[in-house]
């Protein structure tokens, strides 16, 4: 089908103004001064979303394994699976894994809750992906600590043409 | 939608403590909503928003859905084997509509 691409996915790229990009540099100079080395590479709309679902902690790097397809071919269905080490005891275990699409017309795309009585923290699923950009996991440890890894994916086929 | 398929693949039977696989695979279009269908007309979001699942009646595992979650969606986690019981998934559709499926598990 060639239909055009769906209203919940058209988001308008705002043309930058040279006040925007001051601005944008100048909270960029703030953030670097902030005591936060897994965020402050991250542009602020993803760095927001992560400081949400962690409350402000600041996720680790390390201990969790994300595999995604760095070229999609169709964005409609992309394999991913998740591993966080973990012993998965009642004391340490992973509490739920999450994933941001910052680009998605909804940026949280799914979320797993698990538990000790997993076993295992391991996970796939096939999620859909709107168009090229950084997606990310982020996993809450049960000690209170949260986990993150991120990957940048190009998508050839966005889920948002329809008719898939 | 009328009727609901769900491919449930795991193991009959497991040892004492064993990590099992669990991979569930359900038909379900996950209209996210705002595309137009042939008729001009918008379709309404209705995707499946949750799966929840027991093992012996404990809660192991829950998957929350969003729109961007592939049609036909696929998940695959795994459990503790720790008694012979039923598991039970339940997938709570947009609506409210609830759909249930068990599978058992024999433990030795």
């Amino acid at each position: 089908m060639s239909s055009p691409i769906s209203p919940a996915c058209a988001r308008p790229e705002p043309a930058l103004s040279r006040r925007d990009v001051m601005v944008a540099g100048a909270a960029g100079l703030a953030l670097v001064t902030l005591p936060t080395p897994a965020l402050a590479a991250a542009p602020p709309a993803l760095a927001e979303l992560i400081a949400r679902i962690t409350e402000g902690a600041v996720p680790e790097r390390g201990r969790i394994s994300f595999d995604i397809p760095q070229l999609v071919e169709n964005g409609n269905s992309v394999d991913v699976a998740i591993q966080v080490e973990s012993p998965m005891t009642e004391a340490d275990h992973v509490r739920w894994i999450h994933v941001i699409a910052e680009k998605n017309p909804f940026p949280d795309v799914a979320r797993f809750h698990l538990g000790p009585r997993s076993g295992r923290a391991d996970i796939r699923a096939t999620l859909r992906l709107a168009t090229s950009q950084k997606v990310v996991a982020i996993a809450a440890l049960s000690g209170g600590g949260y986990v993150i890894a991120d990957i940048d994916i190009v998508v050839t086929l966005s889920a948002c043409i329809d008719g898939g | 939608m009328a009727s609901f398929n769900a491919r449930i693949t795991m193991p009959a039977e497991a040892k004492t403590g064993e990590i099992v696989e669990i991979r569930v695979l359900v038909r379900h279009p996950m209209d996210r909503g705002g595309q137009v269908d042939s008729e001009g007309r918008v379709v309404p979001r209705k995707i499946l928003n949750r799966l929840t699942v027991t093992y012996a009646g404990e809660p192991v595992f829950r998957y929350d859905m969003h729109t961007g979650v592939s049609a036909n969606p696929f998940v695959s986690f795994t459990t503790r084997a720790v008694e012979t019981g039923e598991l039970t998934f339940e997938w709570r559709e947009d609506g409210g509509a609830i759909f249930t499926r068990t599978a058992r598990l024999v433990v030795t």
